[in-house]
């Protein structure tokens, strides 16, 4: 029986051929495509290749993993929590209403020892815990129409419930907008001032093309509740870019985001103080602050996972193509042997 | 086992009826004129023959051949094939689903419940309709586990099918369970990966949109690298689509951020300003794709080395060329993987003596390896 009889499924008359020799033959033109006969590569799972794609993966990803680990060990990194020791003595048990009183004094000193050399740009960011950037609602109450150009300064339909105040649209209007961090760092070393750089501290495709250079902000923070930050009406929002920056809702409830740069070397041993000013309220919702200076590696900040993941992950390979290695030298399964066909290994029934 | 009827008129009907439900087998029912539709229709698979008595029997029927002697082409062959193109198309599309919507649930528990998915919409759409389906398509219309010549000669390899040996709840369990694995995978590696410091060498840390394009852009590459390690079989199309689909979803994502960000919105230049730069995308993405196919080739290989399959010791025959070489061991092989049936009593007691011959076998067999003898 050829193996070139086509057969077809659900529809089997084919085309007529057009110069039959003998009588009207029905067969369908022949196409490698129809008959399923392309030409193909079949790759076989052999032991050598089973070992080298093992093999291959793990030198691979070693060297990653052990240059990952040291660009991450290379980045210094300052932590320091601030929240609970910047709120006063006698204000310990009812920090809410410590940080809601417009007459407490919030200004907080802090000194920070730097443990390593730092070259510049050392980057300085706030972090939120337990701050949920990314919930549902929160997301949604911003007005993107509204940011970017001034002819909809009044669309601020999906802002709920901050949308209007004293019957007047608000710009920027939305929870995140409202809710604008709002505490303040300032560095100063052996009693010089630290200059610390906020421009430029945004993406400049927000800067360029969502926050529009011809709106202003309007009627913001007027309302009965103050969420955070004021903003300078004189100021376009394309160069507001502490705004911005928090406009760019964080992916998880810890989060940091970055506040400035500071553009000088830092060397070991040395003190920074830090006057800050204690302003967000992080104490209702049990929220933690913490200010930090980093500097960056080609890899990002400082995170050792990437490269501990690259390097488990190679050495577990490597590690299976040694188990692989052993079990095909103990246990050899000679190739094609046909003695582990299913009929050849119990041939009493199917 | 095949057992064939040859009936008239409305009897071929109540026949196929009574073998359906006294047997509770799949039936066939072949036939060619007008009293052949009945049964046709009556039997689970209905082949009609056109030709020589009219198109009666085609239209009723589930296939349609133009000789008898196609059936065997039909079954042997492409029953065969199809049946294991169905089944590994239905466990990947379980796979490949459970992978990507399992992460949205996880990245849930991080958001307060709220019901904000960490994907942006469109992404979500394009992933069953553009970025994965080509790949699947493919294998399901192409995937071949041996040639059809050989399937011609091996007809026990038929046998897989009705033996439900590639569609078992072993299978279907396990390919989820891969799915749940690479969803569990990709999420948490990226997220400790990206959890809050900075991601690139100028300062910025990521946002949402950005730990969603990663996220996704992990699955699309760990999800169309496993459909590459599935097939065995590879034209150029399979190739070219699984290709295709990992360039689409940059491309994609090139497009969509140079649109206006009125529409666009978080994806605005993503790729172009955000991630390309930066090499803690690509080396996560990387990571994570190796990270989530492992598990699958340690099984795989495993598998071929302890418990291989008949068609895995046909394909190494095939590709050691051991066919050609020792041309007696092939033709003895299939002359074992076919047998002449009869039907009826005489059947029966063939079945019977063959179960005799193979429990002796097996006695002899361990007897042999008792003492020492190599099997």
């Amino acid at each position: 029986m050829s193996s070139n009889t086509p057969s077809s499924s659900a529809g089997g008359v084919g085309s007529a051929d057009s110069a039959a020799p003998r009588r009207n033959s029905k067969r369908p033109k022949y196409s490698k495509f129809t008959q399923q006969e392309l030409p193909a590569c079949k790759p076989i799972l052999t032991p050598r290749w089973v070992i080298s794609a093992f093999m291959l993966v793990s030198i691979v990803f070693i060297p990653i993993g052990v240059v990952s680990l040291f660009a991450s060990r290379d980045v210094v990194e300052i932590v320091d929590r601030y929240e609970t020791a910047c709120v006063p003595d006698n204000f310990r048990n009812d920090k809410v209403s410590f940080i809601q009183n417009e007459t407490t004094n919030k200004i907080c000193t802090r000194n920070l020892t730097v443990p390593k050399r730092m070259k510049q740009p050392i980057y300085v960011y706030y972090q939120l815990d337990n701050f949920y950037q990314n919930h549902r609602r929160y997301v949604k109450s911003r007005s993107d129409s509204q940011l970017k150009d001034n002819s909809s300064w009044d669309d601020v339909s999906s802002c709920k419930p901050e949308d209007n105040a004293n019957g007047m649209p608000i710009v920027p209007c939305g929870l995140i907008a409202w809710s604008l961090f709002n505490d303040t760092y300032n560095f100063s070393l052996n009693n010089q001032q630290l200059a610390v750089n906020k421009r430029g501290i945004s993406w400049k495709s927000d800067r360029d093309s969502k926050f529009g250079s011809d709106v202003f902000p309007r009627n913001f923070q007027n309302g009965l509740l103050i969420g955070g930050k004021r903003l300078d009406p004189n100021v376009s929002l394309s160069e507001q870019e502490d705004l911005i920056v928090w406009m760019r809702t964080a992916a998880l409830p810890t989060f940091r985001k970055l506040y400035g740069k500071i553009e000088r070397d830092l060397q070991p041993n040395e003190v920074i103080q830090v006057t800050l000013e204690n302003n967000y309220n992080t104490y209702s919702f049990n929220g933690k602050k913490r200010l930090v200076l980093s500097t960056t590696s080609w890899l990002g900040g400082k995170n050792d996972f990437l490269g501990i993941a690259y390097l488990t992950v190679g050495g577990l390979c490597f590690f299976l193509a040694l188990s692989f290695t052993i079990v095909y030298l103990v246990k050899p399964r000679r190739l094609g042997d046909p003695s582990y066909l299913s009929w050849n290994r119990n041939p009493g029934g199917h | 086992m095949l057992e064939i009827f040859f009936l008239a008129l409305q009897r071929s009907t109540l026949v196929t009826r009574l073998v359906k439900q006294g047997t509770g087998r799949v039936t066939l029912g072949i036939g060619d004129g007008a009293n052949d539709v009945g049964m046709i229709q009556e039997a689970d698979i209905g082949v009609g023959i056109s030709g020589v008595e009219g198109m009666q029997a085609v239209m009723a029927s589930d296939f349609s051949v133009s000789q008898f002697r196609f059936l065997e082409r039909l079954l042997v062959v492409h029953g065969h094939w199809c049946y294991k193109r169905i089944a590994q198309m239905v466990c990947y599309f379980f796979y490949k689903n459970i992978a990507f919507g399992l992460t949205l649930f996880y990245f849930e528990a991080f958001t307060g419940f709220s019901g904000q998915s960490v994907y942006d919409d469109l992404y979500m759409i394009l992933f069953n309709v553009v970025l994965t389906s080509m790949p699947v398509i493919s294998l399901g219309v192409f995937e071949q586990d041996v040639s059809s010549d050989v399937c011609l000669e091996f007809p026990t390899l038929y046998q897989q099918g009705p033996r439900n040996l590639f569609f078992d709840w072993y299978r279907i369990l396990g390919w989820m369970g891969n799915g749940l694995y690479s969803s569990i995978v990709i999420f948490v590696l990226n997220v400790i990966i990206f959890y809050d410091q900075a991601f690139r060498a100028e300062g910025q840390t990521t946002d949402m949109a950005i730990l969603g394009t990663i996220m996704f852009t992990c699955i699309i590459c760990a999800v169309n690298f496993q459909i590459s390690l599935i097939m065995s079989h590879y034209t150029w199309i399979q190739h070219f689509l699984i290709w295709l689909s990992v360039l689409t979803w940059f491309l994609f994502l090139f497009v969509y951020g140079m649109i206006s960000p009125t529409y666009s919105k978080n994806v605005f230049q993503i790729l172009t300003e955000a991630l390309a730069p930066a090499p803690v995308y690509w080396t996560a993405t990387l990571l994570v794709t190796i990270a989530c196919t492992l598990p699958y080739l340690a099984h795989i290989s495993l598998q071929r080395c302890f418990q291989p399959m008949d068609h895995h010791i046909i394909q190494e025959i095939k590709y050691l060329k051991k066919d050609e070489k020792d041309k007696v061991m092939w033709k003895r092989e299939k002359t074992k993987a076919r047998e002449k049936t009869k039907f009826g009593f005489t059947a029966r007691v063939d079945a019977y003596i063959r179960s005799l011959r193979g429990r002796l076998h097996k006695k002899t067999h361990s007897l042999k390896s008792k003492d020492g003898n190599p099997s």
